[in-house]
């Protein structure tokens, strides 16, 4: 089975752009993709696009992929519409690895965009509501603030965390995003200014949480035979795991979906947390990120507090997470969200994050869950990736 | 085994709530007894049967809950969610008359509304205690 090369990254900046379409925001990402890896377009044979919401947002409710893709003259290739809500980037991300370890293709490019700002915010948020089954929480206004906010709440109450430490998570993320090009918000905070914000959902205030945001990422991925035949310029970067795990009906004392998806990923890549170097995790809410460290394995429940409290998270912390600002403030176009994580860790790994940069990471993580189903998310995904070539 | 040819009811004719005793109404299953609401066809822990109209306890325990500050549609903020165990299971819904400083966890009881109630049910601390 051929290795999984992540050949080419590239981003369209994540924030408001109103003058720009979907096919705009998709076109850059893409085609800075294709430069990153230094192919030709009639070197992609497949593609796997994402998006989650231009059915509602832009009437553009099917063959959203082959549309985008007409501006960039990608035609007659195999393409497929991915959709799992938040997660769909990630989800696309899997698919273009299942295609290329089953020798059906070779250069496949996986593309995520999203533009949410559109005249009315309440169809917006209509749409991101659709992110569960309707027939149970329908009409409920169970907006993702508040999905977050009672998590945090019995962290809170168990005497694991305080609004303290959500609010340090939160200056974090804006200390990170503000040293990213391709942030949405790209301005630092402090601790009490983000504490006196406004109340979004108790315990969550405004500069806590993402906003809905217009952008696109995109990641090419290559087989061994691909790699071998078009070269690279980059330090090498491969997928050692792939994994995607539905929402289930979870009973009190159940582990979670992110911490079953991420079970797995470290068994099929023979690794173990302590391995990680870097993460990308899913903080559609800045605080949410102090709940994937005990998921994701980086600690146990009652360290997380210090984990955050000591630093070791900080892009100059012992394990940096979320070094691109996170969903909170790098931004959370939905469909685009996973392949910019992609993007993030593959810059690290290659040494490419400038004024973010680890300290010469080799093993990185990316979590991405989307929707939610029964008080889990609807899905969760998690890639390992691995530098090969030796810094 | 879920017999294809069985009578299963379309969703559309599922009762979700029975107004006249107050509470929620689902499935169970058939084979291990697991709960679900809404009613589910088919288990989703042992993939058997299930059996319709199943009523669910009015009481159950809020394990988290939330002030919203951003209104929506019909929905005036600030509004209160809750995360209720009920069965077992996890439900979401509008919690009401909750005291200031409420500590978790909480006994609640299930309220389903009237006919033209905004939500369909919600949950309150219980009067037992």
């Amino acid at each position: 089975m051929s290795h999984v090369h992540v050949a080419g990254v590239g981003m369209h900046p994540f924030g408001r752009h109103p003058d720009l379409s979907l096919k705009d925001l998709a076109r850059t990402a893409a085609l800075r993709a294709v430069a990153d890896a230094g192919v030709a377009m009639s070197d992609i044979d497949a593609v796997y696009s994402a998006n989650a919401m231009a059915g509602a947002l832009q009437g553009q409710e099917q063959i959203r992929g082959q549309a985008v893709l007409r501006d960039i003259g990608l035609e007659g290739i195999p393409v497929v519409n991915v959709e799992n809500a938040c997660a769909s980037g990630s989800t696309a991300l899997r698919e273009a690895v299942i295609a290329v370890r089953a020798g059906a293709s070779d250069v496949v490019l996986a593309l995520g965009f999203e533009k949410m700002f559109v005249d009315d915010l309440n169809v917006t948020l209509d749409a991101l509501e659709s992110a569960a089954d309707l027939d149970v929480v329908g009409g409920l206004g169970l907006q993702f603030t508040a999905i977050y906010a009672m998590r945090l709440r019995k962290w809170i109450d168990a005497g694991l965390l305080t609004p303290h430490h959500l609010a340090l998570a939160s200056v974090k993320s804006h200390d990170n995003g503000a040293r990213n090009p391709y942030a949405q918000h790209q301005k630092r905070f402090s601790a009490d200014e983000i504490m006196a914000s406004r109340p979004i959902a108790d315990p969550l205030t405004l500069l806590m949480c993402s906003s809905i945001c217009d952008g696109a990422a995109a990641v090419i991925v290559m087989s061994d035979r691909a790699a071998a035949r078009l070269g690279s310029s980059h330090p090498g970067v491969v997928i050692r795991a792939s994994q995607l795990r539905s929402g289930y009906s979870s009973t009190p004392g159940d582990p979670s979906t992110p911490t079953l998806c991420a079970r797995a990923a470290y068994e099929e890549a023979g690794l173990a947390p302590s391995d990680i170097d870097v993460a990308e995790v899913h903080d559609a809410m800045a605080p949410g990120e102090l709940l994937y460290y005990e998921q994701l394995g980086f600690c146990e429940a009652d360290e997380v507090a210090h984990m955050i409290e000591s630093g070791a998270t900080r892009i100059s912390g012992s394990m940096p997470v979320n070094t691109s600002g996170g969903l909170s403030s790098r931004g959370h176009p939905i469909g685009a969200t996973g392949l910019a994580q992609i993007a993030e860790l593959t810059w690290q790994l290659r040494g490419q994050a400038e004024a973010r940069q680890v300290q010469t990471p080799r093993i990185a993580l990316a979590q991405n869950s989307g929707g939610w189903l029964q008080g889990e998310p609807a899905a969760c995904n998690v890639h390992i990736l691995e530098r090969t070539t030796p810094w | 085994m879920v017999n294809p040819a069985a009578q299963i009811p379309p969703t559309a004719t599922r009762p979700s709530v029975d107004r006249a005793s107050g509470a929620l109404v689902g499935s169970s299953c058939r084979s291990c007894g697991i709960t679900s609401w809404p009613a589910r066809a088919v288990c989703q822990r042992c993939g058997a049967e299930t059996e319709m109209g199943y009523r669910l306890p009015r009481e159950g325990s809020l394990m988290s809950f939330t002030t919203v500050w951003v209104s929506r549609p019909g929905l005036e903020a600030p509004y209160s969610l809750g995360q209720v165990i009920v069965d077992g299971s996890t439900f979401f819904g509008h919690v009401r008359g909750l005291p200031e400083g409420a500590k978790v966890p909480l006994p609640v009881d299930i309220q389903v509304g009237s006919d033209d109630a905004d939500v369909l049910f919600w949950f309150e601390p219980s009067h037992q205690t």
